[in-house]
């Protein structure tokens, strides 16, 4: 049936369109008026999303490393050796872990958490971008004790004020960036919070600039600013008791400038204001930090469980949020249950058939340095991971590396079995946007060549390794995931309802808030500079756009034009130091050096230096796998 | 009616180096029908495929007066031409063509003629020059400038010697940056104005190069009393179709693979948007 | 319109007409898909036409210019390249189509045989017949009045269908159009003179309806076409696109395409596939180069060539036919009769 309705596979704001296809090949993209995200709106990477399905360099056929070359081998082979060598490698006492992914679907990801705390019996199993969105859960659950935001992309159009904390929120999430917009031609007062200009910040009402990775300097502030001005929420603050006090003391020493008191006023006093927390670089810590903080500004003045008040954290990639929900994380079971749930754990030994290993799993980094055997679902962790080239060095040590993909990627050269996977507009299943609602994705076509459903090979690895579990088709996956789920959630994953708003007894579970002191704010070191990369995904190198005809042209161009990687500086900074466009500079640090091209970025602020994650690897002497570091900038 | 888009096969009967990043190819349409039938005007371009990689547009490099193969020169710069420099002769590629407007040559005859080239500038008057070499008597003083970054960048270096020699042509050469062994001019092609008498009032000025260096002739020659219809160039944009459908190399309302790439200086400074 | 040359059939009786179009020609028309959207799709019932719905949101330029088409098949023989013109002749029926796009259909046409003619499109268009729904009442967002594009048809069209309660009145504009009425005579007969009077007099209510949704060409044309629009009012206006191509894509008279060969070793085809000049990459050279690397100039660039007479002498009209689309379409608020007043005015409100 052609065309077929399903959901956008780039970013978690989980956009519907229709998929069309001529000759067994997606060739274009019909949006769905109806959609109750997207209204008939797509951006760019949906409009092209037809293209890497049908002109990509596709995986059609199971391979095999044998005398360093990947060969063709049947289903059978494969998958006996993938369980096999998994199995060895484990049994010699070496690390082994699954990593799922936000570019596979929750089915896939689950069966991912299965494999891994079930028919392998270990702990590990997480996605190369949990790191960059669990901490900021984690840091609301803290305050509202649920690891989720609340309301919707529709609910900013009808805001007064919106608080953007960015990252450049055009670029990685579109529909949101167009809400926004929207909102704003209806009178909406939008105040930004970065460290780098965005389209975004040139819209605002009133943009407040902060130091890279050190935003919380900014909403630490927000939080005392709100309190001293005293629009605050009688029965939120009532209900904290003496801890509302200790709240109030650990903001003693913040920092409230003039235009801080004035954005954390607008927000008090609207009756409808919104949070959004676009991808952030920071390190775990302090975006725990800072969700807990917004939390708590959202919590005082009473928006936190206002309908029309939504506190949004943007997943950087498209399924990330359904990725840690169904469990691929180091710290959690299905649903974000603590490990040390024994009902759940029960719970889980009644639908896997074995009880689930409960220890703390290593992180992505740590995974990939102490494995020796891994399975990676529908990911390039060389390109992902922010240490690229320790990636691609603790894959080439491993024993084992079974790939699933759709498409072929520079993880490919490094992969022992390699197993081909259904593309998004092959594959039926499901996925998780930004609020948290489940969406359907559909097959539009078949699958090219020998390539299956991911969960489908997911399951066949399950059943070589445990008892065999035979799924008639990816609901019936979805089915085991509402079981395997707390109840309270499980509703959702049972009946799939794209119209359904989280519900708010969901998001809070019924309780309040807790306010509670925030940890204080480390003073900001002076530095002569500060380089920061320009986000935590470089979407230059996911399969959807590279081999997209249509959407790969920017990030080709710029790798052509700069294949060793570039930096961006203001025109200040260049201007100081003597260079044009183009001519090398030299960036230090505690860590070490290196020099790139430096490239001119209009509206930087004089003291900080773009890295674009496409090139990180380029500069990690300096920066060392970290996303912001203090350096010093000198004319090569 | 033809179709549009669709290409001719055309062999490849030779290549050659002219400098380290830039080789010229011999082409033959495959089909003795096509190849009797196929004509162009210098200054026009075509359409070469290499299947799989892509299609670009590169000008013809050769004159209409000698049919025995259409000859272009490409530098490498990307996916496409680091194809085509990896291809040699028997390999076939796709051709569509001829496409754009050309140099008007019959609006050249009884004129005194100033071809003036930077680097990769040269192979879309070499089509002219030849034509009009090939039919010496039909105009009057012919004078070719040309200039490279250095002497290795000199394209066509054997014809360059050939003009030399021949007494009814008028060359110089010029380097931005002399190397051992480099006897002749060094300095950038403006230079050169102060080698030759010119003529303003008879003379067509083809001029075509790297922006800049059209910029800086262009502003000299119209100081030098050169009218802007005079001076004739060639514009360059992103092309798809070549055949004014796509709307990628628009300029205004002026299509270059249409209305150009050959333009007057006065329609270049026309141009809006 | 002579009152001999319109005939009118009944509702009930329009099935049958379907049915045998169905017959003989793939029929195109508005359909219901999942979701409560509506698209133009092949259908292969008369009962799946949508009748009244309103205008889909994706255009049926589809039909004659798909977002993926095939041109040119290329294959390795034993004697070296093989290159084949691909055509897609088909006879199709686009059926239930409103005014706006029968005219932008025919102003594809008329682009697509500009200068050089480009018969793979001139082919299938020349198998295509519409049977357009003439509006009685204006879309919420449309403004084709303003564009000569409706709501009736005058000329531009095959047969136009008036909606008379519980008949049509049906107009033969073409020749093709009198190939879709003719062979079905039978189920048609000569219209009343009452029944011609009534649908002028609907026309005319139509127009009358038409309220604040105008689009003031006139003044922006003259603007935009001597460049007398400031850059810093394009950089408004650029600031809340958000260069998403969708105005492009939805848009029956954008036509803007890039050319790639799909497939590897030894077989591809070449495929003209939809591109919007609102993308960073659509000028950009080889070199990297990039002419309208600046966001505000790609916005420019739209709107002359939507807008300005350069373009409307080239044309025969401007690059506009009212439907509305790119107002619901847009992912910012930059759409065609905000920007016209906003070059109107001289001030940028979106």
């Amino acid at each position: 049936m052609d065309p077929v309705l399903t959901t956008c596979p780039f970013c978690p704001c989980g956009c519907g369109f229709y998929l069309h296809s001529q000759d067994g090949k997606t060739a274009g993209v019909i949006p769905s008026e109806g959609h109750p995200v997207s209204h008939g709106r797509l951006c760019a990477r949906g409009w092209g999303s037809h293209e890497a399905p049908a002109w990509g360099d596709r995986l059609t056929e199971p391979l095999m490393r044998h005398d360093g070359r990947l060969r063709p081998v049947s289903w059978e082979t494969a998958l006996e050796a993938a369980a096999d060598s998994l199995v060895a490698t484990r049994r010699a006492g070496r690390t082994i872990g699954v990593l799922g992914s936000a570019r596979a679907t929750n089915e896939e990801n689950y069966l991912a958490v299965r494999l891994a705390r079930g028919a392998l019996q270990t702990p590990h199993v997480v996605s190369c971008l949990t790191a960059t969105y669990q901490p900021l859960l984690d840091g609301l659950h803290d305050v509202t004790g649920r690891h989720a935001g609340s309301g919707t992309v529709a609910d900013l159009e009808h805001c007064e004020v919106i608080i953007l904390v960015e990252g450049d929120v055009a670029v990685t999430h579109p529909q949101v960036a167009g809400a926004i917009v929207r909102a704003r031609k209806a009178g909406c007062r939008l105040v930004t919070i970065g460290a780098v200009a965005s389209q975004m910040t040139s819209l605002a009402a009133l943009s407040i600039a902060s130091t890279p990775g050190r935003e919380r300097a900014v909403t630490f502030a927000l939080v005392a600013a709100a309190l001293a001005g005293g629009r605050l929420d009688t029965a939120t603050i009532v209900a904290a008791g003496a801890s509302f006090d200790a709240l109030r003391r650990s903001l003693a020493e913040a920092e409230v400038s003039e235009a801080v008191a004035r954005a954390a006023g607008w927000y008090a006093q609207a009756q409808r204001a919104a949070i959004v927390v676009a991808p952030l670089v920071a390190d775990a810590a302090e975006l725990r930090r800072l969700a807990g903080d917004l939390a708590t500004l959202a919590a005082a003045t009473g928006h936190l469980d206002r309908d029309g008040s939504p506190l949004l954290i943007l997943p950087a990639r498209g399924n990330l949020r359904g990725a840690c929900e169904v469990g691929a994380s180091p710290n959690f079971l299905p649903g974000f249950t603590p490990l040390s749930d024994d009902g759940a754990g029960s719970r889980l030994e009644g639908v896997w058939g074995v009880p689930p290993v409960r220890e703390t799993g290593l992180d992505a980094a740590q995974m990939l340095t102490a494995a020796r055997g891994v399975v990676i679902v529908a990911e390039d962790p060389t390109a992902v991971m922010p240490a690229g080239a320790l990636a691609r060095e603790a894959l080439r040590r491993m024993e084992c590396v079974v790939l699933l993909d759709a498409f072929a990627t520079p993880a490919l050269e490094l992969a022992t079995v390699v197993l081909p996977i259904a593309s998004f507009a092959e594959n039926d299943g499901t996925v998780t946007g930004l609020d948290g609602r489940v969406r359907q994705v559909r097959a539009a076509v078949r699958p090219p060549g020998k390539a299956r459903p991911g969960w489908a090979v997911l399951a066949a690895m399950l059943g070589r390794l445990g008892p065999a579990t035979e799924y008639h088709g990816a609901e019936e996956v979805r089915r085991e995931i509402a079981r395997a789920m707390p109840p309270d959630i499980g509703a959702r994953w049972r009946e799939v309802d794209e119209a359904r708003v989280v519900p708010r007894a969901e998001r809070n579970g019924g309780r309040r808030p807790s306010l509670g002191p925030l940890a204080p704010c480390e003073p900001i070191e002076p530095a002569p500079s500060v380089a920061v990369w320009d986000g935590v995904l470089d979407w230059g190198s996911d399969p959807l756009v590279r081999y997209s005809p249509t959407l790969c042209r920017d990030s080709a161009a710029q790798r052509k034009l700069f294949p060793g990687g570039f930096v961006e500086l203001s025109k200040e900074a260049m201007d100081r130091l003597g260079v044009r466009q183009g001519w090398p500079v030299r960036l230090k640090s505690a860590g070490g050096e290196a020099v790139a091209p430096a490239v001119m970025r209009a509206d930087l602020a004089a003291g900080v230096v773009v890295v674009p994650f496409a090139f990180r690897d380029a500069l990690a002497p300096v920066m060392g796998g970290h996303g912001v570091t203090s350096v010093a900038v000198e004319r090569a | 009616m033809d179709n549009l888009f669709l290409p001719r096969v055309a062999r490849i009967a030779a290549v050659r180096d002219e400098t380290p990043d830039t080789k010229t190819f011999d082409l033959v349409l495959r089909d003795g029908g096509e190849r009797r039938d196929f004509t162009f005007v210098p200054g026009q371009f075509m359409e070469l495929s290499v299947f799989g990689i892509g299609e670009a547009a590169f000008c013809f490099a050769s004159s209409p007066t000698r049919a025995e193969c259409i000859q272009t020169t490409v530098r490498r710069t990307g996916l496409l031409t680091d194809a085509m420099h990896k291809l040699a002769a028997g390999d076939e590629v796709g051709l569509r063509g001829p496409c754009g407007n050309g140099f008007d040559v019959a609006a050249a005859t009884g004129k005194d003629l100033l071809f003036i080239g930077g680097g990769i500038g040269l192979p879309p008057l070499r089509g002219l020059i030849w034509n009009v070499l090939d039919e010496r008597d039909r105009f009057d003083k012919v004078t070719i400038l040309y200039g490279a970054r250095t002497p290795a960048d000199l394209v066509y270096k054997g014809e360059l010697d050939e003009w030399a020699r021949r007494g009814d042509v008028e060359l110089h050469v010029t380097v931005d940056r002399g190397e051992a062994g480099w006897t002749g001019n060094v300095g950038m092609v403006p230079t050169l104005f102060d080698r030759t008498e010119l003529r303003p009032a008879t003379t067509l000025a083809y001029v075509c190069g790297p922006p800049v260096m059209i910029k800086f002739v262009v502003q000299d020659l119209l100081m030098r009393g050169f009218s802007p219809d005079s001076v004739i160039s060639t514009l360059e944009r992103m092309m798809q179709c070549g055949v004014g459908k796509c709307n990628h190399c628009c300029i205004g309302h002026r299509y270059v693979c249409r209305d150009g790439p050959v333009f007057t200086y006065r329609q270049i400074r026309e141009m809006t948007e | 319109m002579q009152v001999s040359s319109a005939r009118t059939i009944g509702k009930e009786r329009t099935g049958e007409w379907i049915g045998r179009l169905i017959e003989n020609a793939e029929v195109v028309a508005p359909t219901a898909a999942q979701a409560g959207d509506v698209i133009f799709r092949k259908i292969s019932s008369p009962v799946e036409v949508q009748w009244g719905s309103d205008n889909p949101l994706f255009p049926p330029k589809q039909v004659v210019l798909p977002q993926t088409d095939p041109l040119v098949t290329i294959s390795r023989g034993a004697d070296g390249l093989v290159v084949e013109p691909v055509y897609d002749e088909r006879p199709r029926v686009l059926f239930g189509v409103h005014s706006c796009d029968v005219k932008g259909i025919d102003f594809l046409t008329r682009m697509h045989a500009y200068d050089l003619a480009d018969t793979a499109y001139l082919r299938r268009a020349a198998a295509l017949t519409s049977v357009s729904v003439a509006c009685i009442t204006p879309c919420p967002l449309g403004f084709c009045i303003c564009c000569d594009a409706g709501p009736f048809l005058a000329e531009s069209f095959d047969v136009q269908l008036t909606d008379l309660g519980d008949r049509f009145l049906a107009e033969v504009g073409s020749e093709k159009g009198g190939r879709l009425v003719e062979p079905s005579a039978d189920l048609f007969r000569t219209a009343e003179a009452g029944e011609v009077a009534r649908r002028h007099e609907l026309e005319e209510a139509a127009k009358r309806a038409f309220g604040p949704e105008t689009c003031h060409f006139a003044s922006a044309m003259r603007r935009v076409s001597v460049g007398r629009v400031s850059a810093e009012l394009w950089d408004e206006i650029a600031g809340t696109c958000l260069e998403c191509g969708a105005c492009n894509f939805v848009c029956p008279t954008c036509y803007c395409f890039s050319v790639k060969d799909q497939g590897r070793d030894g077989h591809w085809v070449r495929c003209r596939t939809w591109d919007s000049c609102q993308f960073r990459a659509f000028t950009r050279e080889a070199s990297g180069h990039n002419p309208r690397e600046a966001h505000r100039e790609r916005v420019k660039r739209r709107f002359f060539h939507k807008v300005s007479a350069q373009y409307f002498r080239r044309d025969g009209a401007v690059g506009c036919v009212g439907c509305g689309r790119c107002v619901k379409v847009c992912l910012g608020t930059s759409d065609m009769p905000a920007v016209v007043a906003a070059i109107r005015k001289g001030a940028w409100h979106g």
